[in-house]
């Protein structure tokens, strides 16, 4: 899982040669090996690393800040979201809905690396929820879909329709 | 800037440490366990800082990264590895080894949980020259892990194994003044004979997996 999304960060930051990975112990761990230096384990270190790589910092936020909650929602990925048991997910969910009632994006207006490694993580309980469940996280569902059709972003991952009345506006294509 | 720490709460120790080592401005507030500070979270979760423009950092090691940066250490790719690292691998170790030591009395099986990060932490250490996880001089790195295994590492009833080399990095981490007393702080120097991280322990949720949890179903 870890490195499909490493793969698609590449192609979304536009990275031309892919790197090579592996995995280290019972979690798949990715790690990366580098030519000029040590391996890197960690999926947000090594992401964190590809988009310096990419000349894209701004990615990582702006100002110490902004770089301090965007390594917190990274964190909260890894930690939170990933391996969450069943009980958890409300909470996740629930959480990030009140987060996100008056921010478009996880670290205020600016789409970051931490909405794309949220997106990449939360997009099998998305695919799940009912809806009713989607109108009840409604923003969850806005920023999941301002995401998923931010150019670049969703690559290995099918669309999830997450909003009825957009079904029928044609206006993403 | 302000930030709120509890008594007992090792999360709490790590962020304190950082401040002190790194001189960064700011208040502290003690509160106790069940205080919601972070509006948006469900769960009372401390430490929490409340940055100059009014949002909340609610993760120990971000909070850390954050006073390292602004005191002008901004994270290598060594320290992030290692922040991740302490985050997905070791903390859910060391909740299980502290739920098992402070609430059931079993140090033994506490020690057992914690046997493989350590002797991840015993191989990375032999591999390097430097004193520190990253460097000549003491990092954040150093810092928060130091501060997750105090509880355990300090207890000098727990055996083990052959852990020498982090023994020796453990020792000094925290012969540092910043350290000491922000053990002082938060633990009262104590280990897992803490009162306070007992009535930490208490409030916790019981960890997922856990042995104890298992028999109780």
């Amino acid at each position: 899982m870890a490195l499909k999304e490493l793969s698609s960060l590449e192609k979304a930051l536009g990275l031309k040669k892919p790197n090579k990975y592996s995995t280290q112990g019972d979690k798949k761990v990715p790690v990366l090996q580098r030519s000029n230096g040590p391996a890197l384990s960690g999926l947000v270190t090594i992401a964190t690393y590809l988009v310096r790589e990419a000349n894209r910092a701004e990615l990582l936020g702006e100002s110490a800040e902004h770089r301090a909650i965007v390594q917190q929602w990274l964190e909260y990925r890894v930690t939170k979201v990933d391996g969450c048991q069943k009980e958890d997910i409300k909470t996740i969910l629930k959480d990030l809905n009140t987060y996100l009632e008056d921010k478009v994006y996880l670290a205020g207006n600016q789409f970051t690396l931490a909405d794309t490694l949220m997106y990449y993580g939360i997009h099998h309980i998305i695919v799940d929820l009912a809806v009713q469940e989607k109108e009840k996280y409604v923003n969850v569902t806005r920023w999941f879909d301002h995401v998923q059709h931010y150019p670049g972003i969703r690559n290995h991952l099918p669309p999830v329709v997450v909003l009825k009345n957009r079904v029928y506006t044609g206006s993403h294509h | 800037m302000k930030l709120f720490v509890s008594e007992g709460n090792p999360h709490c120790l790590k962020v304190l440490a950082v401040l002190k080592l790194t001189g960064v401005k700011c208040d502290v507030q003690h509160v106790n366990h069940e205080e919601k500070v972070v509006p948006h979270l469900s769960r009372p979760t401390l430490p929490a800082l409340l940055l100059p423009s009014g949002m909340h950092l609610f993760s120990a090691n971000s909070i850390c990264r954050y006073l390292g940066e602004v005191s002008g250490q901004p994270s290598s790719d060594l320290n992030n590895q290692w922040l991740e690292w302490e985050a997905s691998e070791l903390q859910p170790a060391v909740a299980q080894a502290l739920h098992l030591a402070v609430l059931q009395g079993k140090g033994s099986e506490a020690s057992s949980a914690l046997q493989g990060q350590l002797s991840y932490l015993e191989q990375s250490l032999c591999k390097k020259t430097t004193p520190f996880l990253t460097a000549e001089i003491v990092s954040v790195a150093d810092v928060v892990l130091w501060a997750a295994l105090y509880p355990i590492l300090s207890d000098h009833g727990l055996v083990l194994g052959d852990q020498g080399k982090v023994q020796n990095w453990f020792e000094r981490v925290g012969m540092l003044a910043a350290c000491e007393s922000a053990a002082q702080e938060v633990l009262q120097g104590k280990g897992l004979k803490s009162e306070a991280l007992k009535a930490y322990m208490q409030k916790q949720p019981a960890p997922p997996h856990s042995q104890a949890q298992k028999r109780d179903n």
